[in-house]
């Protein structure tokens, strides 16, 4: 199942829009690896080898930092997840698509994983790699948003084109809120020395 | 006497515009990613001056602004302002020298920039005989517009035009006031304002300019363009004529978020960050507004690149829209601010927003005024992806380069002393620029793209001449 949501998606966006309960339990059951993977990805990366923020040596965060900041990125990714399957079944109504809180559950587990995937970039926490990984797979997962929705969701391609881009306005709001977020809490106090 | 129903709508200035604009678009565009290769590799000035970062850079900057952004606002606002007055231009003359002495004033003013004048404010370099012929062009632009609103035939202003007059006047005051100045030779002259106030007066000026141009007067596009695509009436009116008085009231009050940290009272930071915030909410209700209009649509996506541009346009506006109100808090401000974050977000703006609004307008209105179909709708769709991977690509650069510098530069040790250089920062962004350097060539040339699917499409065709419609009074209906 996990392979065919990764190479296969429209097979499975099918299986979806059938809204099978047996085919939605295992994908969603692959939901909690969202937010768990990449956090854990970026912890072991930050210990064993440093954050290069782009300064020449890499940067070392304490543990209590290590933890804090993993913990945090969880929290965040489960906030931004969840916030947006609540968002996609609320927008369903509007755009005429089915709503039920498990098939949007699944559809974006679908969608989420390649960057799941491709969070396996913070074991090697350079942020240009990062980026240069992460960002093919975003590519794909905005295609999987606009090809997946309107077959899972049963609506017309024109429908789930708005729909879709309704997202990504969303998502673009929410990436930008977590980087004011982030910033915001670094400057009252809830940061990490940055030692070399 | 002729009745001025039976006349025709005056859209080859229009089209003329249209044409410019895209000129336009395709020079700073170029320019725009020339400096972002210099920014790689520094010799490309090959030691001219005319080729040096300090002077390309105003070039793109007014070049996107007045070449390419104005003249679209010039083109759809004369093609609006004639539909929704159901009457013909104003003084059609004036209006075709608007067109060309403007496209002169830019072009030679883009010069001047390159030969090194420059009255050092940003967004407003052009110097004092520059600035003499922007107020009179800019004047006789209002008197076409406002003239012909005076005339109408159809009792209510629509939206569209209060967007449209909200650009020309306030416009019109902020160039007035921040270029006061005193020539001392025909290159050079000394602002009226000195310090701290010339820098509020600045601000005052560059984010109301970014207010009422780039957001103001491209919401006047989006109020007419998009209900016409749509086919459906705006899906409040009452939601837009009072997001425009409080954008009006509420812009206004913003400018000096730029002088964050600055030598300018604390509470005048303090008020302008609580203004952009209090600013969210008339930007959001029109991309609200334009969301709910477009999803109440029965027109088909797949063969309209024109709405496709417009939907799309509309997350980034709500995208720049937010973050702009988050980067003037000043715990935010505090990292963001001198970083490449800020270059990020004019480009969400500029890129996501305006450009791609105006692609979707002339996807629209190109075709109607040569009366002919698309000539490639494959490039259309092309052209659509391409903006938007190479506007996503752009800001995820920018936004991980700004976030790095702004962090690394705030890093000291234990004995407050800078934990990396300014040169070593600035060198670890090489990466970050070479990724914004692609998703300029992408965005690009998507935009040449979009030139050639236009040019194919109007050549050789003259310009369809369209007749108001002839309105008939419901009392003599009655009679």
């Amino acid at each position: 199942m996990l392979i065919d949501t990764l190479f296969h998606p429209s097979k499975i966006f099918d299986e979806l829009s059938k809204e099978n309960a047996e085919t939605m339990a295992s994908i969603t059951r692959f939901a909690i690896l969202i937010p768990l993977l990449p956090p854990i990805f970026s912890w072991i990366g930050g210990n064993q080898l440093g954050w290069r923020l782009g300064g020449s040596e890499p940067v070392f965060f304490d543990t209590t930092g290590s933890i804090v900041f993993s913990l945090f990125y969880f929290i965040m990714l489960c906030i931004g997840f969840i916030s947006t399957v609540a968002i996609s079944k609320w927008m369903a109504k509007t755009y005429g698509a089915k709503s039920s809180l498990s098939l949007h559950l699944s559809i974006f587990t679908v969608i989420c994983l390649p960057l799941v995937v491709a969070s396996m970039a913070h074991l090697y926490p350079d942020v240009f790699f990062n980026v240069l990984i992460l960002v093919p797979a975003l590519v794909w997962s905005i295609t999987l948003l606009y090809k997946g929705l309107p077959i899972a969701l049963g609506i017309s391609s024109d429908q789930g084109m708005l729909m879709a881009s309704s997202l990504v306005g969303w998502l673009l709001v929410a990436a930008v809120s977590l980087l004011g977020i982030c910033v915001s809490l670094w400057m009252n106090g809830a940061m990490v020395i940055l030692g070399i | 006497m002729k009745e001025e129903s039976q006349q025709f709508y005056h859209d080859e200035v229009v089209t003329r515009l249209v044409q410019f604009s895209l000129i336009w678009a395709i020079v700073a565009m170029f320019v725009g990613v020339y400096l972002s290769a210099e920014l790689l590799w520094p010799e490309l000035d090959f030691g001219q001056f005319w080729l040096s970062f300090g002077r390309l850079r105003p070039l793109h900057t007014n070049g996107i602004i007045f070449g390419f952004g104005v003249s679209a606002l010039m083109a759809t606002a004369f093609y609006t302002v004639q539909r929704t007055s159901h009457i013909p231009l104003f003084m059609p003359k004036l209006a075709w020298f608007c067109c060309y002495a403007w496209q002169i004033v830019v072009l030679l003013g883009g010069l001047s920039l390159l030969a090194g004048w420059t009255s050092t404010k940003e967004y407003a370099e052009l110097e004092w005989p520059f600035d003499i012929a922007i107020t009179i062009l800019w004047v006789c632009f209002g008197v076409v517009f406002f003239g012909t609103i005076a005339r109408r035939k159809i009792e209510t202003i629509y939206i569209s035009n209060w967007f449209f007059g909200g650009l020309i006047i306030v416009i019109a005051m902020l160039h007035i006031v921040n270029n006061l100045a005193i020539p001392v030779s025909i290159d050079k002259s000394y602002s009226l304002y000195a310090g701290a106030q010339d820098a509020v007066v600045q601000w005052w000026y560059g984010h109301n300019a970014v207010g009422f141009l780039l957001t103001g007067g491209f919401l006047g596009m989006m109020y007419y363009f998009l209900p016409k695509m749509s086919n459906q009436p705006i899906w409040s009116y009452r939601l837009s004529v009072v997001s425009f008085w409080a954008f009006t009231y509420s812009y206004i009050w913003a400018g000096p978020h730029h002088l964050h940290f600055n030598s300018i009272p604390e509470w005048v930071q303090s008020l302008a960050m609580v203004m952009s915030l209090i600013l969210l909410a008339p930007s959001w209700a029109s991309m609200i507004n334009g969301i709910m209009t477009v999803s109440k649509s029965s027109v088909k996506l797949h063969n309209n690149p024109a709405l496709k541009f417009i939907v799309l346009s509309l997350a980034f506006y709500g995208l720049a829209t937010f973050e702009g109100p988050m980067m003037s808090i000043k715990s935010v401000n505090v990292v963001s601010h001198f970083t490449d974050w800020t270059v990020g977000h004019v480009h969400s703006g500029a890129l996501g927003w305006n450009a791609m609004i105006t692609y979707g307008v002339f996807y629209y209105l190109v075709p109607r005024l040569a009366g002919r179909e698309l000539y490639s709708l494959r490039l259309a769709n092309i052209h659509f992806w391409l903006a938007l991977s190479g506007t996503i690509l752009y800001i995820l650069a920018m936004w991980a380069a700004g976030v790095s510098q702004g962090l690394l530069w705030m890093s000291i040790d234990e004995l407050g002393q800078l934990n990396y250089t300014f040169n070593d920062i600035m060198a670890s962004m090489k990466p970050y620029y070479g990724l914004r350097l692609i998703a300029g060539l992408v965005f690009l040339s998507g935009t040449i793209l979009m030139s050639f699917n236009l040019f194919m499409t109007i050549k050789g065709k003259k310009t369809v001449k369209v007749k108001p419609p002839t309105i008939v009074k419901a009392s003599e209906v009655a009679a």
